[in-house]
């Protein structure tokens, strides 16, 4: 009989016979017990809401209207031809590479700081959280100052400096900028606290032999504890990965309250997936069977482009 | 190694007191014979304190306010509507929404039941319009306030220009139609180097198209943009404006546009009452240089609400004799003094406190009769479902322009394909 | 590196500088405090003067006079007595249930060898997959079935577990638990409940305290969904509560973010509260081993 611990040899100890039946069970059907809470509560609160979306994409049905007329795949056929949702998809694929690397570059730097013994860590490390404590107008109403293109402080350095003003939101390329640095603002020091707690595993030991062969601070970072937290890594990837791809605050933001918030700018030069989802759903008529088959069309993206991912970082290996 | 750790101990003791808690939180309300009326609202409409008004008169009678943010409300009120549950016995909607309500009128008592029909006089024409049911057999709202329409103007920057600045000789400027006002924005422009006539091109586009006889729909609810002179006549003369420079490029609500009123970066914007409100507001500092004149073709509406009660709501007759008494000219009335939101009952525009209405900081402009004689003088338009999404694609497509996109050819044959997606 | 005298000198050398970060870094944290901190303080500024001050060209960076007065503007129309009460409920409730099970189950997919296992995780994280926007309205309608509307059960039961969290924990375990520490408890004769309660969650502990902080700030900051499930007032959390101060027309900025500065206030003191101990648990976990 196997022992039910990953990674080692079978375990020689026969408990007594008595507690044998027990002992066996428990190895066997524990794991089971640990992780049915997830999935009976996921079923009880999850999995309906998306088997209805599932059964709702496959109709004409609009919110208002009692009329839910089965169309089958004619909502996914009609997507798929739709220019404005691959405008949308290559917005969010921009957006996200914009955003998340390097603010997974910066968040592993930052936790590699605040591992160091410092005046005042308490301070520093729980302020990493600062930007997820502010209010959502609090920080759309900065970031528009910031990016305002008459009177935001980004430009004003930008001529102070001798370049042009850019008209942020006009631009394809700038606006994506600036939605990657309000995505990047906000998250990295989710994802530092993230790495910083996975770093404390790493043991002392691993850094004093890495130290003795002359790695420096940067190197370390990278040769011993990017090696030691990689599935943690794979985690903020991953995650990094699954809800960039479903980015919405930013982008609505970032168009303000009018309707450029929902179509992403006149040109639709910011729309994301979640932001074409959202016109169609709950504007336009409630057109919730359309809007129900790019939520699972996105689901499908997302699964190729997070599988492609994953496969990525599992390049890095452990320890070389 | 397997010492007791406070930790652990908290998290059990947490897990279940919070559980608990929730639980203990979760009581079932008790029943009894008043009848509980809950009103659902965007931002405070100054209603409070004539619920309290209202239920002295009525003892049986509870009401209870729920106000949400603009977007947020209506898309909670459309969730409701949609699973049949959970919408409050009255709810608000906005202009910009009523027009994807009445094509369901379902989802809604039918006010003429209840003796709204008898009342039809007490609105503007086009207020009671608004809330009819597609095929006219349902009334689905009634009217709270309006949003009448002037051009606020700024005084310095029209003198500047060599422009008249007082208000009369502004209005006179423009007063037949909407290609004078961009022939005094052509000699704006020239006159001042290059400066902005106006804040945004979208606006200027809805006053314009809102003023025809017939807007984007024809009666039978298909979308007429391609067909209909009137739209692209206002569209043509709106890219004439686009194209000289007269317009800011400001998207509303955003920070810039807020600043711009300050710095006075451009020399009119379409002003509804409550937008007056707004200026003051925002730009103290540039008290007495605004002012107030006509609109271009007199009339025009921007904004404004509808009290409707959803389906779902168990008790429409104390739901209807409320909103029938609220939206009363005189409560109306009472409204207006506390929060300036502007009454859709014409017998106030009778009113001694209307018409002598100034405002001090628009240098004692006569909103009052501005604001009546502009929302008196609308004319009626059928507006389909999709009224507000049609109008902004096309406002999507005035942006492109703007932003240098695309030619204003381009724009249009893109507005077109976009609306045949409708 | 022959002499042991020398090689020590050097590690102890080597420790001195490891622990001395340099001004550089110091410098790079402060501007990263100055940046993440800036909204908050902003929200400040704009909270203690009156809507105009959004309109300034360059905008105020120094509070002004009005806070008392917009705070007091603020406990008259927001009832927030009960929405406190209901909102630590909610989050309490969520942070709990979230750091159990998600440990729980991180430590069966981490440590444990089941069948399915590798099929198992890759179902939770593909819950993650689907845009949630469109959920509310199916999850509305469950709760109109089990007659939850209008309850805080209804806020906290979605939220009882979230596929991040078992992700998290499963990934985290995976690096730090020792396969080896399991192994010993397992030859003392412990069953694995035991284990998980007397040697695993020890070790989680890191990751369980920034899971949990991470967890309260969202439960605490959730919105639409308590705003479409939750309609007696007395019900509502912080987050809904403070959409009673919306403008119908028009936004007063400053007494809105005076509220929402309001409602962040709560969040602040617990940080400074209990922020030290909070870090002491992100650091002790480091395995001795």
């Amino acid at each position: 009989m196997a022992i039910a611990t990953k990674g080692r040899a079978p375990n020689p100890r026969k408990p007594a016979t008595a507690g044998r039946l027990r002992y066996r069970l428990d190895l066997h059907a524990s794991p089971y017990l640990y992780i049915a809470p997830f999935f009976v509560l996921f079923a009880a609160f999850g999995l309906f809401p998306l088997a209805f979306t599932a059964w709702v994409s496959l109709h004409d049905w609009s919110l208002l209207s009692d009329e839910h007329v089965f169309v089958g795949a004619e909502n996914y056929a009609n997507l798929l031809t739709d220019g404005y949702f691959w405008n949308a998809l290559v917005n969010t694929m921009s957006i996200l590479a914009l955003a998340t690397v390097p603010q997974l570059l910066a968040a592993l730097c930052l936790a590699h700081l605040l591992t160091f013994r410092l005046r005042g860590q308490t301070f520093f490390r729980m302020g990493m959280l600062l930007p997820n404590v502010a209010s959502v107008v609090a920080v759309a109403v900065i970031f528009s100052q910031l990016f305002g293109r008459d009177f935001g402080l980004i430009n004003w350095v930008l001529e102070a400096l001798g370049a042009g003003r850019i008209d942020w939101q006009a631009g394809r390329a700038s606006s994506h900028v600036a939605i990657a640095v309000m995505v990047a603002w906000k998250w990295t020091g989710y994802n530092t606290l993230i790495y910083l707690a996975a770093m404390q595993a790493v043991p002392r030991e691993v850094y004093e032999a890495a130290r003795l062969d002359g790695a420096g601070r940067l190197s370390q970072l990278f040769r011993v504890t990017v090696p030691m937290i990689r599935p943690t890594i794979v985690f903020t990837v991953i995650v990094s990965t699954i809800y960039g791809l479903q980015i919405f605050a930013e982008p609505q933001l970032f168009g303000g309250a009018g309707a450029s918030g929902v179509t992403g700018g006149p040109s639709r030069q910011f729309q994301t997936l979640t932001l074409y989802l959202y016109e169609h759903g709950f504007n336009r008529g409630f057109e919730f069977g359309y809007a129900s088959a790019v939520a699972w069309t996105m689901f499908a993206v997302i699964v190729v482009i997070a599988l492609l991912n994953y496969l990525l970082v599992k390049r890095i290996r452990s320890s070389s | 190694m397997l010492k007791r750790n406070p930790f652990r101990t908290a998290l059990a003791v947490g897990t279940a007191a919070a559980l608990a808690a929730a639980g203990g939180a979760c009581s079932s309300e008790s029943e009894d014979d008043t009848v509980n009326l809950t009103v659902g609202l965007f931002g405070d409409f100054g209603f409070g304190p004539l619920y309290e008004e209202y239920m002295e008169a009525n003892p049986g009678i509870v009401i209870e306010e729920r106000i949400a943010e603009f977007a947020d409300h209506h898309t909670n009120l459309t969730t409701h509507l949609a699973t049949g549950s959970g919408a409050a016995d009255i709810e608000a909607v906005e202009v910009g929404y009523i027009s994807q309500y009445t094509a369901e009128p379902d989802r809604f008592h039918n006010l003429l039941d209840y003796g709204a029909g008898d009342l039809e006089d007490r609105w503007l024409d086009w207020k009671w319009q608004q809330g009819l049911a597609t095929d006219g057999g349902a009334q689905i709202g009634l009217g709270t306030d309006v949003g009448g329409m002037a051009m606020c103007y700024r005084r310095d920057l029209f003198e500047a220009a060599g422009l008249p600045t007082e208000r009369d000789e502004v209005s006179a400027l423009w007063a037949e139609s909407w290609e004078d006002y961009v022939e005094v924005g052509h000699d704006y422009v020239e006159a001042t180097g290059g400066e902005y006539f106006f804040e945004s091109s979208g606006n200027m586009f809805r006053a314009m198209v809102e003023q025809a006889e017939q807007g984007v729909y024809d009666r039978d609810d298909n979308i007429v943009v391609d067909s209909n002179p009137a739209v692209k006549e206002s569209w043509d003369l709106t890219v004439e404006a686009v194209e000289a420079g007269m317009s800011n490029q400001l998207e509303a609500w955003t920070p810039e546009w807020n600043a711009s009123f300050t710095e006075g970066t451009f020399a009119t914007i379409i002003c509804p009452a409550w937008m007056t409100t707004y200026i003051e507001t925002n730009a103290p500092d540039a008290a007495g240089l605004w002012d107030i004149a006509t609109v271009p073709g007199g009339a025009g509406n921007m904004g404004g609400s509808h009290l409707v009660l959803p389906a779902q709501g168990e008790h429409p007759e104390e739901a209807y004799e409320f909103i029938e008494w609220l939206t009363a000219p005189e409560q109306q009335l009472k409204v207006f003094e506390e929060t300036g939101n502007f009454p859709s009952t014409p017998e106030l525009y009778e009113d001694e406190a209307f018409t002598g209405m100034t405002a001090e900081y628009f240098n004692e402009a006569p909103v009052g009769e501005i604001f009546t004689d502009s929302a008196e003088s609308v004319e009626p338009q059928y507006q389909g479902p999709l009224q507000g999404d049609v109008l902004s694609t096309i406002g999507a497509g005035l942006g492109r322009i703007e932003e240098g996109a695309q030619s204003p050819d381009e724009a249009w044959q893109q507005v077109l394909s976009d609306l045949e997606s409708f | 590196m022959t002499s042991i005298p020398s090689a020590r000198k050097r590690r102890a050398h080597l420790r001195l500088m490891r622990n001395r970060p340099g001004r550089l870094a110091y410098l790079t944290l402060v501007a990263v405090m100055f940046f993440s901190g800036f909204p908050l303080y902003y929200s400040l500024v704009v909270a203690s003067k009156d809507n105009s001050a959004l309109a300034q060209v360059p905008p105020p960076v120094l509070p002004g006079a009005n806070l008392v007065e917009n705070v007091g503007r603020v406990f008259d129309t927001v009832p927030f007595d009960f929405a406190l009460l209901n909102s630590a409920i909610v989050s309490l409730s969520v942070t709990a249930s979230v750091v159990f099970f998600s440990t729980l189950a991180g430590f069966a997919f981490a440590k444990l060898e089941f069948r399915a296992s590798k099929a198992l995780l890759v179902a939770v994280v593909a819950t993650m997959m689907v845009p949630v926007q469109l959920g509310v309205i199916p999850l509305y309608m469950l709760m109109v079935e089990l007659h939850l509307t209008d309850t805080l059960w209804a806020v906290v039961a979605p939220g009882l577990v979230n596929a991040f969290g078992v992700f998290f924990m499963t990934q985290y375990l995976r690096g730090a638990m020792p396969g080896d520490l399991i192994e010993a408890a397992r030859m003392d004769g412990a069953s694995t409940f035991r284990i998980f309660w007397q040697v695993v969650f020890p070790v989680a502990r890191p990751a369980a305290v920034v899971l949990g902080v991470l967890t309260f700030l969202t439960a605490w900051n959730d919105y639409f969904w308590p705003l479409i499930v939750l309609s007696s007032p007395e019900k509502y959390t912080v987050q809904v509560a403070l959409s009673s101060l919306s403008g119908g027309y028009v936004t007063d900025y400053s007494l809105v973010l005076t509220a929402t500065m309001l409602a962040t206030l709560p969040l602040l003191a617990v940080f400074a509260l209990l922020g030290k101990y909070m870090i002491a648990g992100i650091m002790q976990g480091a395995v001795k081993g």
